[in-house]
C-alpha cells in the first residue's frame, strides 16, 4: 500500500501535474492566439478596454452583480470556490511536500483557518449538489459530468479532513491518503479537458466577447463567394 | 429562485401560431413567424455548409472555442432573462439556447466531436434541431442582459446573432425582416419602409409648417445640404410615426444653428443586419457610408433609435475600415452637448406628468448612453421617477433584436418578452414613459395596449420639443435658413 501511496503522490503526481500545466497552457495559448488573429482579421481594431477591465474586476469581485440580481446557488459558488482554491495551495502539509521535493515555498494558512475553509467547502460542495438537484433551471442544465465533478472534488477534501482530524488506524489512513492523492492526481488530468479549465481561460471572457463583436470588413463578398451567392438577391 | 411567472391561459396565448398547418407541412418548419419558401431539401447540410463558410471568414470559432469550453451550466442566466423570468421554461434558459448552437459546433466542428461522431455516430444535425433553433433564436431579443449575469463571461445575445445568420443563410428568417430588407437594399426606395422621396419631403414640410405653427419660429429639416457637420438617419419609420420626436430634433439644431442635413439619396437608419446577418449589416452601413460621403458630411448623425445607432457606430468602422469612416454619434449626444454647453432653453414647469426613462438596451448594454438623457430629464420633469434596475442592467422593453418587426408574434411580445416590462411600468406609476428608440416605443405601446396599462409612450426629444423655448423671431427665420434651406425653401415654396 505505501509503495503504491508513494507511486500516486511521487511519480503519478508529477504526471498528472505536468499534464494539467501542460494542457493549461495549451489552451490558453489557444484562445490567445485566437484573440490575436481575431483581431488581426478585424475592420476595426479599436477594442472598448475600459468596459472590458471593469467588467473582467466585477468578475473578479461579484458583489455588484449579486446586488443586482441574488443568486442564492451563485453565493454558494463564490463561497465554495474561496476553500476550493485557497485551501490546496497553501495547507501547510502541501506546501512541505512542495519543499522537500522542488525546494520551493511559501507562507501557508494558519491550522484553524485550513480547517475552516475546509469545512466550508465540503459544506458548499454538498449544498451546491442539492441545488443542482432541486433548483429548477439548474437541475434542467445538468448534465452528468457536473454532478461528478462535485462528487470528484469532495473526495481529496473529505479524505483530506478526516486523515488531519481523526485518529484512525495506520491502514485506514493509507487507503484515505491513497483516496486524497489519486483524486487529486485524477483532478489535474481532467482540468484541461473539462469544464473547470475555466480557471484559467475565464478572465479572457470579457476580451474574447468584446472581440467577438469585431467582424472582418469583407463579409459580405468573401460570404457569397464560398457559399456561391453572389449577385443573388437579398 | 425568484420568478414571475405568465398565468396557463397567457401562455397558450403567447405561443399559439397563426400559420397555417399547411404551410408549416410545406415549409417543413414550425415556428410562429412567417418564412418565405425555402429549399427544404437536405437542411442539416446546408446549414453545416453555411455555418463553415461563416466559420471560415469570421471570428465567430475563436468564441465559440471558448464559450464552449468555459460554459459551467450554472443557470445564473436564467435570474437576468425577461423570457425564462415570464416562462420558466427549459428552453428559454439562456445557456439551454446557446447550447443548442454549442452542441452543433462540438459535434460537427471540432476534433473531439468529430472522432465522437465517427466512434457512436450519433448526435447529428437534424431537421428537428434546426426548427428548435429556428423557433429559440427568435424568441430571445438579444438583449444581453443576461451576459452581465454569467460568470463565464458568456454573451448569449451573440450566440443568438450567430444562430439567427447561420439559419438565414439557409433561408430561415422572418419574412417581415428580410422583405423590409429588401426594400432597403434593393428596392425602389432604398428604404425599410418604402418612403418614396416625395412623401418624405411632403412629410417634412408638413412638420416644417406645423412647428412654424407651434414655436413661432422657422424650423427645417435641412434636405441635401453639402459639407454638412451632421447628416441624420433616422429609423425611417420616424417619418411616419414619430412626428414628435423629429421636430424635437429640428428644434435643437435650430437652437444650436449647427450645420445638419437629411440626405435625399438614402435616409434610413435601420440596420435589419444587426439582427440577423452580418452580410446584410455590411451592405446596409456601406449605404450610410456612400451617402455621407456623397454628401461630404463630417459625421454621421443617427436619430432615437437603439439598434441603428448600435450598428452604425460599432460597424462603419468595421466595414469602412478605419480610416476612412466618419464618426459617429447618436442624437442624445448631441443634443446633452448642446443642452450643457447652454445652446439650448428648455422651460422647467412644462411638464408635469409623472416621467420615467426607458433604456434600450442597444444604448445602455455597454454603458453608452445612461446618464446624459436623465440628467437633461430631471432638469425640466418636476415630477421624474426611475424604475428599477436601469442603466446598463436594465429590462428589455420584450421586442428587442428585431422580433418587434414581427407582427404576427405580438401576443408573444407583450405577453412573454415585455411582461418584466410591464410591471416595472405598472409599479413606477409613471404616465409617461420615455423611450428613445424607435424600436422600443413600437413594442412598449402595444405593451401597454395589451397589458392595459395607462401610460403614454414618447422620444426624449417629443418632450423636448414641448419644453424648448427660442427667444423673440429673428429675421433669419423668415429668410434663408442659417443652417441650411429647409423643404420649402428647396422646392421654391
Ligand atoms: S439576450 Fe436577453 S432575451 Fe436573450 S437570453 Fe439573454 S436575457 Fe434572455
Ligand atoms: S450563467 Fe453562464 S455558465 Fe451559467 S448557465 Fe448561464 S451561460 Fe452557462
Amino acid at each position: 500500500m505505501s509503495s503504491i501511496l508513494e507511486f500516486a503522490r511521487g511519480p503519478l503526481f508529477r504526471l498528472c501535474f505536468a499534464l494539467m500545466i501542460l494542457g493549461l497552457a495549451r489552451i490558453l495559448f489557444l484562445d490567445v492566439w485566437g484573440a490575436y488573429k481575431a483581431l488581426r482579421k478585424a475592420g476595426d481594431k479599436k477594442m472598448p478596454w475600459k468596459l472590458i477591465l471593469s467588467r473582467t474586476w466585477e468578475w473578479i469581485f461579484p458583489l455588484k452583480r449579486m446586488k443586482n440580481n441574488f443568486h442564492f446557488y451563485s453565493l454558494l459558488s463564490i463561497l465554495f470556490h474561496v476553500g476550493l482554491i485557497i485551501v490546496p495551495v497553501f495547507l501547510f502539509a502541501h506546501i512541505q511536500l512542495w519543499k522537500i521535493s522542488v525546494g520551493i515555498f511559501w507562507p501557508s494558512l494558519p491550522f484553524n483557518w485550513a480547517l475552516i475553509l475546509t469545512v466550508s467547502t465540503i459544506v458548499f460542495a454538498f449544498l451546491m449538489l442539492l441545488g443542482r438537484i432541486i433548483i429548477k433551471p439548474i437541475k434542467e442544465l445538468s448534465k452528468g459530468q457536473d454532478y461528478l465533478w462535485l462528487l470528484l472534488l469532495l473526495v481529496p477534501f473529505t479524505t483530506g479532513f478526516i486523515c488531519v482530524n481523526f485518529s484512525i488506524s495506520p491502514g485506514t489512513y493509507q487507503l484515505l491518503m491513497l483516496f486524497h492523492v489519486l483524486s487529486a492526481d485524477v483532478i489535474f488530468l481532467l482540468i484541461p479537458f473539462s469544464k473547470i479549465a475555466h480557471c484559467v481561460l475565464v478572465p479572457l471572457s470579457q476580451i474574447i466577447s468584446g472581440l467577438a463583436w469585431k467582424f472582418p470588413p469583407r463579409t459580405d463578398d468573401d460570404i457569397c463567394t464560398t457559399l456561391n451567392k453572389k449577385g443573388a438577391p437579398v | 429562485m425568484r420568478t414571475n411567472q405568465i398565468t396557463d391561459e397567457e401562455r397558450l396565448k403567447a405561443f399559439k401560431s397563426v400559420k397555417k398547418p399547411e404551410v408549416i407541412d410545406k415549409q417543413k418548419l414550425g415556428v410562429r413567424y412567417h418564412v418565405e419558401d425555402f429549399d427544404v431539401n437536405d437542411r442539416p447540410r446546408g446549414f453545416l455548409e453555411a455555418f463553415a463558410a461563416i466559420l471560415k471568414h469570421s471570428n465567430y470559432r475563436m468564441v465559440l472555442e471558448h464559450f464552449s469550453r468555459v460554459s459551467a451550466r450554472c443557470s445564473h442566466c436564467a435570474v437576468a432573462c425577461q423570457v425564462y423570468q415570464a416562462t420558466g421554461r427549459r428552453e428559454d434558459i439562456p445557456c439551454y439556447r446557446s447550447e443548442l448552437l454549442l452542441n452543433v459546433y462540438r459535434r460537427h466542428f471540432t476534433l473531439g466531436g468529430l472522432l465522437k461522431g465517427r466512434i457512436a455516430s450519433g448526435d447529428y444535425l437534424t431537421d428537428e434541431k434546426i426548427r428548435e433553433m429556428a423557433e429559440s433564436f427568435w424568441n430571445c431579443t438579444a438583449c444581453r442582459r443576461c451576459a452581465l449575469e454569467c460568470p463565464m463571461g458568456i454573451d448569449h445575445g451573440l450566440i443568438t446573432h450567430l444562430g439567427r445568420y447561420i439559419l438565414s443563410e439557409i433561408g430561415i428568417v422572418p419574412r417581415a425582416l428580410v422583405v423590409s430588407t429588401r426594400e432597403q437594399l434593393e428596392g425602389p426606395t432604398r428604404n425599410t419602409s418604402a418612403v418614396p422621396v416625395p412623401a418624405l419631403k411632403d412629410t417634412l414640410e408638413f412638420l416644417e409648417d406645423d412647428m412654424f405653427e407651434e414655436k413661432s419660429v422657422k424650423i427645417s429639416f435641412p434636405l441635401d445640404v453639402q459639407n454638412a457637420d451632421y447628416v441624420f438617419f433616422p429609423a425611417v419609420s420616424d417619418f411616419l410615426m414619430e412626428a414628435e420626436t423629429l421636430m424635437g430634433i429640428a428644434a435643437v439644431f435650430r437652437a444650436t444653428g449647427d450645420k445638419w442635413t437629411i440626405g435625399t439619396g438614402y435616409y434610413d437608419g435601420i440596420n435589419y443586419g444587426l439582427f440577423y446577418s452580418d452580410r446584410i449589416l455590411e451592405r446596409v452601413i456601406k449605404n450610410i457610408d456612400v451617402e455621407t460621403k456623397r454628401l461630404n458630411g463630417k459625421s454621421v448623425l443617427i436619430g432615437e433609435c437603439g439598434h441603428a445607432s448600435r450598428s452604425a457606430k460599432y460597424f462603419l468602422p468595421t466595414f469602412c475600415c478605419d480610416k476612412t469612416a466618419s464618426p459617429v454619434l447618436n442624437i442624445i449626444e448631441y443634443t446633452y452637448k448642446a443642452w450643457k454647453d447652454g445652446k439650448i432653453k428648455i422651460k422647467p414647469d412644462v411638464i408635469t406628468e409623472k416621467v420615467a426613462y426607458h433604456d434600450p438596451c442597444n444604448l445602455a448594454r455597454q454603458r453608452w448612453i445612461i446618464n446624459q438623457p436623465r440628467e437633461m430629464l430631471k432638469s425640466f420633469c418636476k415630477n421624474y421617477v426611475e424604475m428599477t434596475p436601469s442603466g446598463e442592467n436594465n429590462i428589455c422593453c420584450g421586442g428587442g433584436g428585431g422580433t418587434v418587426s414581427i407582427d404576427e408574434i405580438r401576443p408573444y411580445r407583450t405577453t412573454v418578452g415585455g411582461k418584466l416590462k410591464a410591471d416595472q411600468i405598472r409599479k413606477s406609476g409613471c404616465e409617461v414613459l420615455v423611450a428613445p428608440c424607435a424600436n422600443c416605443k413600437k413594442q412598449l405601446r402595444e405593451l401597454v395596449e395589451d397589458q392595459g396599462i395607462n401610460c403614454q409612450i414618447v422620444g426624449l426629444h417629443d418632450l423636448i420639443y414641448k419644453a424648448i423655448e427660442f427667444d423673440v423671431p429673428q429675421p433669419a427665420d423668415t429668410e434663408e435658413l442659417s443652417n441650411g434651406k429647409g423643404v420649402a425653401q428647396k422646392e421654391g415654396k
